[in-house]
């Protein structure tokens, strides 16, 4: 629509008067379908840029910063690394983490007896993350978290912690960490871009706990 | 690495935490002066409250109507946009409540505040007849804080429900109560009849009809109870309070860093516009400035959301008006720009990128190319739209002069934002106020006249006209390096790889995390322009790591008052499309 600038930095948008092809209403509906008769048929044959995903066949591809499940990693000799020091629940704005600590007899060591995560509160925000002081909890690309109760959105130490030689390193919310190999966004809708490929090696294992267990 | 292994001092020289210190502002003498020009000149009594970010006046219970009309009526002066109206609890005090009123002069370009201080058995006359946007403000004050105004036409809750007990945000309210709302508690909307439309006697029995709030018209959980005399609206009633999270009594209980969070969720269509703004008015008060790389990206993402913003206001419009295929269409951008964002922050929708003092973690490497190629494809999409709506006499028809507002009702509602543009009144934060750097841009305000459902696409689609023009601006530029974070332990995290590894800044990790950041004692107030008006936030600090009181002032709120006096006289069709093109968020509006 044309504008007339009326001051410095200020435009006013006119409204203009309808034409006589545009009030005898016919030509203007028929370009409009002409319009989306031409999408039509450009995504008819051309099936490979529709810009929708074929979701779960296809799934979207996140940054390597995405914030969805959390995990807790652990140290080479297999106990985990959180220390129970209460940051990541003090950080939480959604109070969603409920830890209770206990002490290691042997080391003197104090560590998480439980661990809890309510799903449904957690917010994803990724403050978790950067409150904890011990680079135990992590936040992978895992975004698939259906449950069928809501007792089951209460994730435990059992379904958090995952082996030593799990793959943490190219994944997750990590703010605060200074240089990281910022690979950036394979997301999109594919216009443009293409989708199917990944910020990260194919050969690398799927970052999702239960797939890793092979649950 | 993440054994303690070496101790050194972070090498931080700045100054030390300066809670317990009153906040002054930086231009706290002209602020004053002209504060003082203002009641010496105003032809009303107002005691002067110097040394806060606005001019302030303390203003006697009984004056405050007269005191209103004087401003607003006052030929120099002219404060004819009610900002926001909003009470704060000071319970050791002997008058506990303020009642506070901002006023904005689009003459002048400049914001008043007025304080009036009530006891808790006081109450304060109504100033409806001066505002009529205070007309739900004195509601929410009622139903928050149960400070009565005298005269009030309609005074019952309007964010809590009718068998809520006590007053949400007093500071002696236990906020872990909980009140269940039964069905006979429900209180039935009694529309009232326009004068227009007032009858003795009607052959035609008048019907009471229900919009909402579960109903996909109806944006969100909005509810207009409409009466109608045949397909005419005669009556309407607005409801709301569907979506209210306690948004202001959640942040008296978190800190600062926390309530980012909540912000995102207020108007979660452009989300990174309230992060700006709230972040912005802490750093006013703790007297911090994000580093020039960090304002570059808040800027480029306000933008970007605002162009989303626009897009699902007039997306979801289109679709109330049967124009399924431009939602389509429109969407693709959008979904790239929200790509974008979750490229930088790892969440889509709600990205929580920003903290106090800059930005959470630096943008990807592929940040400006990528924000260029989304820059490239908008205006593709845009025309097309634009193409096959604007000039179509099916939709100008349903449009054109339907929920026209005028220009001095709009101002009189406190209408902000696009809604207030399409009336005719040119005012927008970035050039009266410019943050960011705004006014370093070289970009227009667009406005058009007539106020009605078809001057509001014009003026959204020309928005997102300028957001470009700003965006390519500022790719162009490119991103100045530097941190994207202030280096003051007391305000943003050590880098992780220090809390590894240096005693210090484990220390300032583990203080800022458990104690907050605190802020000097003080009230500051700030705005950004959202994509729906003037977002602002005001926050009292009492030096400790939990805000005193966070109001945000909703755009939404006033707008959808104004709702009912729009769509009188109309139809429901009418009515469905007024409503979409006023962009109400149900987020914001119930915060």
């Amino acid at each position: 629509m044309p504008v007339t600038r009326t001051a410095p930095g200020i435009v006013r948008v006119e409204r203009e008067a309808m034409t006589l092809s545009q009030r005898a209403y016919l030509p203007q509906i028929l370009g409009g379908m002409l319009r989306t008769f031409r999408h039509f048929l450009r995504n008819l044959f051309n099936m490979k840029g529709l810009p929708t995903i074929s979701y779960p066949e296809v799934k979207r591809v996140y940054s390597e910063r995405f914030r969805g499940r959390h995990i807790l990693t652990t140290r080479e000799d297999g106990t985990t690394r959180c220390v129970a020091c209460y940051m990541c629940s003090t950080a939480c704005p959604a109070e969603c983490i409920t830890i209770e600590a206990g002490e290691d007899q042997r080391t003197r060591e104090k560590f998480p007896v439980r661990y809890d995560i309510d799903l449904l509160r957690c917010i994803f925000c990724g403050y978790c993350v950067d409150a904890c002081p011990e680079d135990a909890i992590y936040m992978t690309r895992d975004y698939e978290m259906s449950i069928d109760t809501r007792a089951r959105a209460v994730v435990g130490l059992r379904d958090l912690v995952v082996p030593p030689d799990f793959p943490v390193e190219p994944m997750g919310w990590r703010p605060y960490y200074g240089k990281m190999d910022k690979r950036g966004t394979a997301g999109g809708t594919g216009i443009g871009q293409p989708i199917r490929e990944a910020p990260y090696k194919e050969e690398m294992p799927i970052p999702n706990p239960d797939v890793y267990r092979g649950a | 690495m993440s054994t303690l292994t070496r101790f050194s001092a972070i090498p931080y020289t700045g100054p030390a935490p300066t809670n317990r210190n009153p906040y002054v502002p930086a231009d706290v003498a002209t602020i004053d002066a002209r504060g003082a020009e203002i009641a010496a000149r105003a032809g009303v009594a107002l005691e002067q409250e110097t040394g806060l970010d606005l001019p302030a006046f303390i203003v006697a219970k009984e004056a405050i109507v007269p005191t209103l009309r004087a401003l607003r009526d006052h030929t120099e002066f002219q404060f004819d946009l009610p900002l926001d109206l909003f009470g704060v609890d000071y319970p050791g005090r002997e008058q506990r409540f303020d009642v506070v009123y901002q006023l904005y002069s689009v003459k002048n370009n400049e914001r008043i505040r007025l304080k009036v201080r009530v006891g808790e058995t006081e109450s304060v006359p109504t100033s409806v007849d001066v505002y009529r946007a205070f007309d739900w403000f004195e509601r929410e004050v009622f139903d928050m804080y149960g400070v009565r105004f005298e005269g009030h036409p309609n005074l019952r809750r309007i964010l809590t429900h009718e068998m809520f007990q006590g007053h949400a945000l007093r500071k002696d309210y236990d906020p872990a109560q909980r009140w269940l709302l039964s069905e006979q508690g429900v209180a039935k909307l009694k529309p009232k009849i326009d004068p227009r439309f007032e009858v003795e006697h009607s052959d035609f029995e008048r019907v009471t009809l229900n919009l909402g709030p579960s109903h996909p018209a109806m944006h969100g959980t909005l509810r207009c109870a409409v009466t109608l005399e045949g397909e005419t609206i005669v009556g309407a009633d607005q409801e709301i309070g569907y979506l209210h999270r306690c948004f202001e009594k959640m942040s008296e209980t978190h800190t600062y860093q926390q309530v980012i969070p909540f912000t995102d969720r207020l108007n979660y269509c452009s989300a990174v516009i309230n992060n700006v703004g709230y972040c912005m008015t802490v750093e006013k008060l703790l007297g911090v400035a994000a580093p020039e790389r960090a304002q570059h990206v808040r800027l480029m993402l306000s933008e970007f959301y605002r162009i989303a913003d626009h897009i699902v206001c007039i997306g979801t419009n289109l679709v109330d008006l049967g124009a399924l295929t431009n939602f389509w269409y429109l969407f693709q951008p959008r979904e790239e720009i929200i790509a974008l964002a979750e490229s930088c922050s790892g969440a889509r929708l709600l990205p929580t990128y920003l903290r106090i003092g800059g930005l959470a973690v630096d943008v990807p490497a592929d940040f400006l190319s990528n924000s260029q190629r989304i820059v490239n494809m908008l205006p593709k999409y845009i025309d097309e739209v634009e193409a096959l709506v604007m000039k179509n006499r099916i939709f100008r028809d349903r449009t054109e002069g339907v929920g026209a507002i005028t220009k001095e009702d709009a101002l009189n509602f406190g209408f902000t934002g696009p809604c207030l543009r399409a009336a005719g009144v040119p005012f927008d934060v970035r050039k009266a106020s410019p943050y960011l750097g705004y006014e370093t841009y070289d970009w227009d305000v667009p406005y058009a006249e007539g106020g009605d459902t078809y001057a509001r696409f014009l003026v959204r689609f020309e928005e997102m006209r300028q957001s470009i023009r700003i965006l390519q601006q500022a790719i162009d530029r490119g991103l100045p390096s530097g941190p994207v974070i202030v280096d003051n332990p007391y305000v943003a995290l050590p880098p992780k790889e220090k809390v590894y590894n240096e005693m210090e800044s484990l220390i300032y990790h583990f203080k800022l995390i458990m104690h907050g950041i605190q802020p000097p004692v003080g009230e500051a107030y700030f705005q950004v322009e959202g994509g729906n008006g003037e977002v602002g936030f005001y926050i009292v600090s009492d030096g400790t790591k939990n805000p005193y009181r966070v109001r945000v002032r909703p755009p939404c709120f006033p707008i959808f008052e104004a709702y009912g006096h729009m769509i009188m006289g109309q139809t429901i069709p009418d009515a469905i499309a007024t409503l979409g093109s006023l962009n109400i968020i149900a987020g914001e509006l119930d915060h």
